[in-house]
């Protein structure tokens, strides 16, 4: 019964040097763990609020009190850069996490129970990916008014559904095997069948794609807060492109440097993304699609 | 620079390439070069883009700004807010205060040629107005009998005397609506509405929604030889960054308002072929403000609201947010306008007198340095506004006071505010030329009206100033006037009902071809009759 | 050719009943906002007095209870009416219809470009699997992928306006500049040139590495290696054998994302101050402008309903070995 599942020590070692073959990946992880010391240390690095005025505005790069520049309130964008990444990390993974747990569970229900259950779940995850993402992602922070919990949902609701999908695909596949055949005679409960036979079993495709989806999601927090629909409490990279738009022309450095972080974080997930891919799904991998 | 200018460069030689080789009309028109001469095309920016032209239907401010051309009203004003003639040439107004009597120019007609009349101005502020335009409603509710004497002659005889009467006449606050148009018929469903029908130099030609509005000069005006523009077309440019650009390039030779973010002003300012001026809206006079919800922990306590305004530096305010324009407010009233008393108390920029407050008022700082929390709602009107909410937040922060920030959209806003529900919110609200026009309505008890925005808000009562203002309201005696409200200046400050930020300016920017744009306290919305072009 | 028509309609038939659910969910997802338009307006119109808000209310018909909004709602959208702008004072299919051109000239035109030079790169990377072009362009492409659209736009408003002067920064037209014929049109194709790269640089990079895998997977399947060794030129085998079997899975995820290009275009449209849907939708929510906002969503939905049949029909066409499965 539990043949199927591999053991973790072999997996753990496997997965590693499956993961080191791919350079971009390795690249992409290293630059990732820079990220999270940053702002796991942002206190540190710079104790001061990065709202607070530090310095004179308007001041270029390298100067004397701000690295990066300060942006047109005499802010440090450096600072805004090392706290904004903890609003980037935390708003992508809570709302990956989120996205995990309904498009998870609806997939799994989707695909465990199959017939009417499977059509009802399938037309609902359509309807949600008929509306442009984007626009509903716009909306719903928009209505319920910006702050953390709603930008995390907001992107978690617009997200889920290729989950749901990709979920209910193993659960079908997974179902007919005979170890799940098996517990099925055995008389186990469907919960316990869903919860301890076929999960661990889907649960790469599901890992590498949530990988994926963090990206997504940072890119989407991002654009929100571009467009003036952030936490207004939050120092945030999309905040600071935004913020710097109108000035463009006196002030390149406050969007650059914002916008370089945000491009960084996301194209290391991504290499992390795809290193995964081929250390978890070997059979995907060729394939080379997310 | 000298790649923006290569840029501006290219797109002008463009254009005049472009003009040159589709229009003979440069070639052809005789120009006859003397002072005030007829002839020219303004452009303008309208933004955002008017509902209707109608000024007496609607009264936001694109619309003032172009129906003013189309429609008039009895008086104007000058840059001290003094009465100026428009369609009535002159007035009396009778010692007790109560009756005013306007005679009105005798040649003036509609654009459809019929004769303008007593008639119409009766119609309008007894009838129309009262029913489409609130700010009318509330002034002429005050008139016991509205009367044509003769065919130009109007009396208004008012239940008791009202100080700011002979300041409501301009065209926004009482425009003369056509009663042979209007009378008897639906207002907001006449189809007449589609091509507005006024007494001013210039007529409705042509709107083509999302771009341009075109009126024409009107040949029948009543003041002889004018106007001297032929046409003027207003531009309605929905983005920021194009309307500057549009300056920049000399396609529009006007803006107003918010037309240019305060960003773009020092820029625009350097350019050789404009003009900048904050003239010309003296009437409007518009004073912003942190208001405070009284009725909230803390900020029912006066030294909390003190400690405010010595935390906060408003010059770095005016000069780092507003980039250099307004004037750091002193009290509830804007100096530009009527019955302004300097002599009031003074809040310095002053963390450490704002600390001492907030000590004295038992807010002592707890272990984080922190001694009290407060939310902030940031006016959704703009990046400005929520540039200003990141700074009072800092400034608050720096007297070990934590403010959150909350942001919605402006149906929120309305709605939160409104009712009641913020703790400290920004606003502002133009003046109107009297204070008991657009100040009482801000501090006096009565106006305390839940649902209703721009109303006394914060729910600040004081029968005192109450008594002042109601009293000041009721006599037209400016002696007496300006002691009475210097004395409820006094408590308001003392008070701090509403935390005051800035005597806020708007920019004009005109084309330097274009001269006598602003002659007058409403500036912008003034009829331009006056207005002509220089030709080189 | 019966089975597709069979197909087509069955396919139309779900269609009209997704936009009509997403109608119902937009309406009270939109209704479910606190705020009322009416003391909005009332504010804005210089002073509120509960008198104003009323007559306001009744001529919206917000006093109705919210099951008779929404059945007049729907009962209109069977009409394709769309309803009235009050903020606008304009219907509001008018208003979309306004703005719809210039969002469809700046996504099509996008949409088009990224699926051909997606497919280019694509192929052209396939084609020379490990050498450094493949590399270059995956690389770029990883990049394309990763980067904020509106930053990639403000960075090239900053090089190509602010710095070199050569191409426009803002908005569809010189405003006023009297351009007929010729230049007028040359002046528009300036002033999108900015917007369509940007939009379009993120899917050429969804495109080329979609296409890259799928020829890779194809590259070596029985029917190839026949084409080879009959000796057929490589051209030949590329574009008849490999590119139009390879071709498939980047149609279906193109026609699914077309769609979606209109949300991206609401940045775009924001960054360079372009008057499209996007832009209309981004202020519709701000000013709380329910009937736009309704429009909007339908329109949208619309849009996409109808490219995910187009790519359906589009599958089916361009392999005609594939069953349509009802």
């Amino acid at each position: 019964m539990t043949a199927a599942v591999i053991t973790p020590s072999r997996r753990g070692s496997g997965f590693w040097r499956a993961f080191a073959r791919n350079k971009g990946a390795v690249l992409g992880l290293a630059f990732l763990l820079l990220i999270v010391l940053m702002a796991i240390f942002a206190d540190v690095l710079f104790p001061t609020s990065p709202w607070d005025m530090t310095a004179a505005p308007f001041e270029p790069p390298f100067s004397e009190d701000a690295l990066l520049g300060s942006d047109t309130l005499g802010r440090d964008i450096a600072a805004g850069i090392a706290h904004g990444a903890r609003v980037s990390l935390l708003i992508g993974l809570t709302s990956t996490a989120v996205a995990v747990l309904i498009g998870v569970c609806l997939g799994a229900v989707s695909g465990f129970y199959g017939g009417w259950v499977d059509d009802a779940v399938m037309r609902f995850t359509e309807l949600f990916q008929t509306i442009p993402n984007f626009v509903l992602a716009v909306v719903l922070v928009a209505i319920f008014t910006p702050s953390l919990t709603s930008i995390v949902l907001a992107i978690a609701i617009v997200s889920w559904p290729p989950l749901a999908r990709l979920a209910r695909g193993e659960f079908m596949s997974l179902r007919s095997r005979e170890f799940v055949q098996a517990a099925v005679t055995t008389g186990q409960s469907n919960l316990t069948i869903i919860w301890r036979q076929i999960l661990p079993n889907s649960l790469s495709p599901i890992i590498v794609s949530a990988s994926l989806m963090v990206a997504t999601a940072i890119l989407l927090e991002s654009s929100l807060s571009f467009l003036g629909l952030g936490d207004p409490n939050l120092m945030s990279w999309g905040y600071m492109v935004g913020a710097a738009r109108t000035v463009i022309r006196q002030a390149w450095w406050m969007s650059f440097f914002p916008g370089i972080a945000i491009l960084l974080t996301v194209l290391a997930l991504n290499l992390v993304g795809e290193g995964l891919n081929d250390a978890l799904n070997p059979k995907l991998a060729r394939k080379g699609r997310a | 620079m000298s790649n923006r200018l290569r840029y501006i460069r290219q797109s002008l030689t463009a254009a005049a390439l472009a003009a040159a080789l589709a229009t003979p009309a440069l070639l052809s028109a005789p120009s006859v070069a003397v002072a005030q001469e007829r002839g020219g095309t303004m452009n303008i920016i309208v933004q955002p883009e008017p509902p209707l032209l109608v000024l007496g239907l609607n009264q936001q401010g694109p619309t003032q700004t172009v129906a003013g051309k189309i429609y008039q009203g009895l008086l104007t004003y000058d840059f001290n807010l003094k009465p100026q003639p428009e369609l009535a040439e002159s007035w009396e107004v009778s010692p007790d205060g109560k009756v005013y009597t306007f005679k009105l120019v005798k040649n003036a007609k509609w654009h459809d040629g019929k004769p303008f009349t007593a008639a119409d101005v009766v119609f309008s502020t007894s009838k129309m107005l009262m029913e489409t335009h609130p700010r009318a409603r509330a002034v002429f509710a005050k008139c016991e009998k509205i009367e044509a004497l003769d065919d130009y002659t109007v009396r208004f005889t008012l239940k008791e005397p009202f100080g700011p009467f002979l300041q409501s006449f301009e065209v926004s606050s009482a425009p003369i609506m056509p009663k042979h148009i209007y009378d008897g018929s639906d207002y907001k469903a006449n189809p007449a509405n589609a091509t507005p029908i006024g007494t001013g130099p210039f007529k409705f030609k042509e709107w083509v929604k999302g771009s341009y509005i075109h009126l024409v000069r009107n040949d029948e005006y009543w003041k002889a030889g004018k106007p001297y523009l032929d046409d003027i077309y207003f531009r309605v440019i929905p983005d920021a960054a194009s309307r500057s650009v549009a300056v920049e390039q000399g396609t529009v030779q006007q803006t107003q308002f918010n037309d240019i973010e305060t960003f773009d002003v020092p820029r625009l300012k350097q350019l050789p072929n404009v003009e900048m001026t904050t003239k010309g809206y003296e009437f409007f006079a518009p004073l912003s403000w942190i208001e405070i919800n009284t009725r909230n922990k803390p900020l029912d306590d006066k030294r909390f609201r003190q400690a405010m305004m010595h935390a906060i530096d408003r010059k770095f305010i005016r000069d780092k947010i507003w980039f250099g324009l307004g004037r750091p407010a002193t009290g509830p009233v804007n100096s530009v306008t009527r019955f302004y008393e300097p002599g009031v108390k003074k809040y310095d920029f002053d963390p450490k007198k704002a600390e001492a407050l907030l000590e004295e008022a038992g807010y002592k700082k707890g272990s984080d340095g922190t001694r009290a929390k407060v939310k902030l709602l940031v006016m959704p009107y703009g990046e400005t506004w929520t540039r200003l909410g990141e700074y009072i937040k800092q400034a608050m922060k720096r007297v070990g006071v934590d403010v959150t920030l909350e942001t919605t959209d402006s149906a929120g806003w309305v709605n939160r505010v409104s009712n009641w529900d913020y703790d400290l919110t920004f606003n502002f609200v133009y003046q109107y030329g009297d204070p008991a026009l657009g100040v009482s309505r801000t501090y006096v008890s009565d106006n305390i009206r839940k649902g209703v925005m721009f109303s006394n808000t914060m729910g600040y009562a004081n029968p005192e100033v109450d008594r002042l203002f109601a009293q000041a309201a009721q006599t037209n005696k400016d002696e007496e006037r300006q002691q009475l409200y210097s004395a409820a200046q006094k408590i308001l400050v003392e008070d701090v009902p509403v935390a005051w930020l800035l005597e806020m300016e708007f920019p004009t920017f005109v084309d330097k071809r274009f001269k006598n744009a602003i002659t007058t306290a409403i500036g912008v919305n003034e009829s331009y009759d006056s207005v002509y072009m220089v030709k080189k | 050719m019966p089975r597709i028509a069979v197909f087509i309609s069955q396919r139309l038939v779900k269609a009209v009943f997704v936009v009509l659910a997403i109608a119902v969910f937009n309406f009270f997802l939109v209704h479910a906002a606190p705020g009322d338009p009416a003391a909005v307006m009332a504010g804005e119109a210089g002073a509120a007095d509960a008198k104003f808000v009323e007559q306001l209310r009744q001529q919206f018909g917000l006093d109705r209870p919210l099951y008779e909004q929404l059945g007049t709602y729907m009962g209109k959208v069977v009409q394709a009416d769309l309803g009235y702008s009050y903020r606008q004072q304009r219907p509001v299919f008018d208003l979309l219809m306004d703005r719809l051109p210039v969002t469809l000239s700046l996504t099509l035109t996008s949409f088009v470009l990224a699926l051909i030079g997606g497919v280019a790169l694509g192929t052209l990377a396939a084609m020379r699997a490990g050498t450094w072009s493949d590399t270059a362009i995956t690389v770029v492409g990883l990049t394309a992928y990763a980067t904020p659209i509106f930053w990639i736009g403000l960075m090239l408003i900053l090089l190509f306006s602010v710095n070199l002067g050569w191409l426009p920064a803002f908005g569809t037209e010189s405003i006023g500049a009297g351009y007929t014929g010729w230049a007028a049109l040359m002046d528009r194709v300036e002033h999108l040139v900015l917007p369509v790269v940007t939009l379009g640089l993120f899917y050429m990079a969804v495109y080329t590495r979609l296409t890259r895998a799928s020829i890779l997977e194809v590259r070596d399947m029985d029917f190839v290696k026949t084409a080879r060794a009959k000796g057929l030129p490589e051209w030949r085998i590329v574009s008849v054998h490999i590119l139009r079997n390879a071709i498939l899975p980047v149609i279906t995820v193109a026609g699914f994302q077309a769609g979606h290009l209109i949300g991206g275009s609401i940045l775009i449209e924001t960054v360079f101050a372009l008057p499209g849907i996007g832009r209309l939708a981004f202020e519709a929510v701000l000013q709380r402008d329910y009937q736009v906002l309704l429009g909007i969503f339908l329109l949208t939905s619309v849009v996409v309903v109808i490219f995910n049949l187009l790519t359906d029909l589009i599958y089916s066409l361009v392999d005609p070995r594939i069953e349509v499965a009802p």
